[in-house]
């Protein structure tokens, strides 16, 4: 420990991979900023908090040097990851996160650069706790902080409520591909999975199954159910058509007068309602009507 | 890929106007048989299984739907008749152009199917398939149900 440069630092002791600001920070710091980094770790009064916001400083230092000094990198960077890992995963991020939040305002009518560079440890961090890389949009904007940017991610941080955007908001899930095709095609798998739930719904015995083949089957038999019993009702309807002798007999209905139907059968087509497989049989006359007129086509 | 989930748009057809157009056109077939019974039972019955399709994409919205939009076409085109659509706002070039979009053989193969069945399956994407279908589905229990009631109604007691 360097007490020359500076007296005060309140990192605690105990925790043996802490640094001192002359260590991290070998430029002239301005009493501004070093105030700034006292206030952020004061209003902690934990020892976590304090160990994490001297990760989230120590990452903010870490962060400009490294961007100003290649050759720096070694030991205290990697140092500075593995403490960055190991706090992340014992503290909530959030808390962390407020403290970068907190630093980057009080830094921000300062020193413009820190406040970057933040925001690129912040960057770094959600890299490190494993959450998806590729922040492809790229959209990163200032006031987006600490939130996951670009919208199209999920991270585990309890993020601030998004901006409305004018594009869809896909939730990835961890361990799947996350460009834009395969996005696009995610969305698309799930409209036609959404339709073909509300086809289930429709078709009468299609809710236990489960599976997309077997339900499609479903779908196909009943539609050509239902076809084929169109195709019989029309010739039964034929047969009744071109009977010399009908019942009530179709004559020329005026438009728009259903008043003219005979009373029973305007009550059949508004009250019956049929049980649509129980159709399967067919008066013993229809049979022989039909086999008597396929006799006469072959 | 900009809306929202829109809720699933499906009319319900209305019975009574499909029943009056169908027996409308039963009743021309009616009068017209009585000139030239000599027909053959098989054209009379594919007259009354065209002039129910037609009278059911008439009544299940006419125009607005895909399919029923299919099936007038392809009845007129028999009939050697000009039917007139109104113009739709997109055109079907976009959706072909599209086509390239929709891989995943698993599903094609299912919807290469149901494309053969529903008409006017073969210029739609897949989603688009599935909501025409349900409407289908729906428009085709009805007709049964009209056509059932029908032939009840006017058999030789």
């Amino acid at each position: 420990m360097d007490p020359s440069l500076v007296n005060d630092s309140s990192f605690s002791p105990a925790n043996p991979s802490s640094y001192t600001l002359s260590e991290i920070w070998p430029f002239p710091v301005n009493d501004a900023v070093r105030s700034g980094l006292r206030l952020a770790v004061n209003s902690t009064p934990s020892d976590k908090d304090v160990s994490t916001a001297a990760a989230a400083a120590a990452a903010a230092e870490e962060s400009t040097v490294t961007d100003l000094t290649a050759g720096w990198g070694g030991r205290k960077a990697r140092a500075l990851n593995s403490e960055e890992d190991e706090s992340s995963k014992m503290v909530s991020l959030s808390s962390s996160g407020n403290e970068v939040v907190r630093f980057v305002r009080f830094c921000d009518d300062l020193n413009v650069v820190v406040s970057v560079d933040l925001k690129d440890s912040g960057e770094k961090k959600r890299k490190l706790c494993g959450s998806e890389s590729g922040n492809g949009d790229g959209s990163m904007k200032p006031e987006g902080e600490t939130s996951s940017g670009g919208g199209s991610k999920a991270t585990e941080q309890k993020n601030k409520p998004e901006p409305p955007k004018d594009y869809i908001h896909v939730r990835a899930r961890r361990g799947q591909a996350t460009d834009r095709h395969s996005l696009a095609e995610r969305a698309r798998r799930e409209k036609i999975s959404e339709k073909m739930t509300a086809l289930q719904d429709i078709i009468p015995g299609c809710n236990k199954i489960i599976g997309k083949a077997l339900v499609l089957d479903e779908i196909i038999n009943y539609i050509q159910s239902l076809q084929r019993q169109v195709e019989f009702l029309s010739m039964k309807l034929e047969v009744v058509n071109s009977g010399p002798s009908t019942g009530p007999t179709i004559g020329v209905f005026p438009t728009g007068d259903l008043g003219t139907l005979p009373i029973d059968l305007h009550r059949n087509i508004y009250e019956q309602q049929e049980a649509n497989e129980s159709r399967g049989s067919h008066p013993e006359w229809l049979h022989m009507q039909v086999d008597g007129s396929f006799n006469r086509t072959t | 890929m900009a809306s929202a989930d829109k809720p699933i748009n499906t009319d319900v057809p209305e019975k009574d106007v499909f029943t009056l157009h169908f027996l409308q056109s039963l009743s021309n077939l009616r009068r017209q048989n009585t000139f030239n019974s000599p027909e053959k039972t098989n054209d009379r019955v594919k007259k009354i299984k065209k002039a129910a399709y037609v009278s059911m994409a008439r009544a299940a919205g006419g125009t607005n739907r895909l399919w029923s939009r299919a099936l007038l076409r392809r009845a007129a085109k028999e009939n050697s008749k000009v039917v007139r659509f109104p113009r739709r706002k997109k055109r079907v070039t976009c959706l072909r152009r599209r086509r390239s979009n929709r891989r995943d053989p698993v599903e094609e193969e299912e919807a290469e199917r149901l494309r053969n069945l529903v008409p006017g399956g073969g210029g739609m994407e897949t989603s688009k398939l599935m909501e025409e279908t349900a409407h289908y589905i729906k428009c085709l229990s009805m007709q049964v149900k009209v056509m059932q009631c029908l032939v009840d109604g006017l058999a030789p007691k």
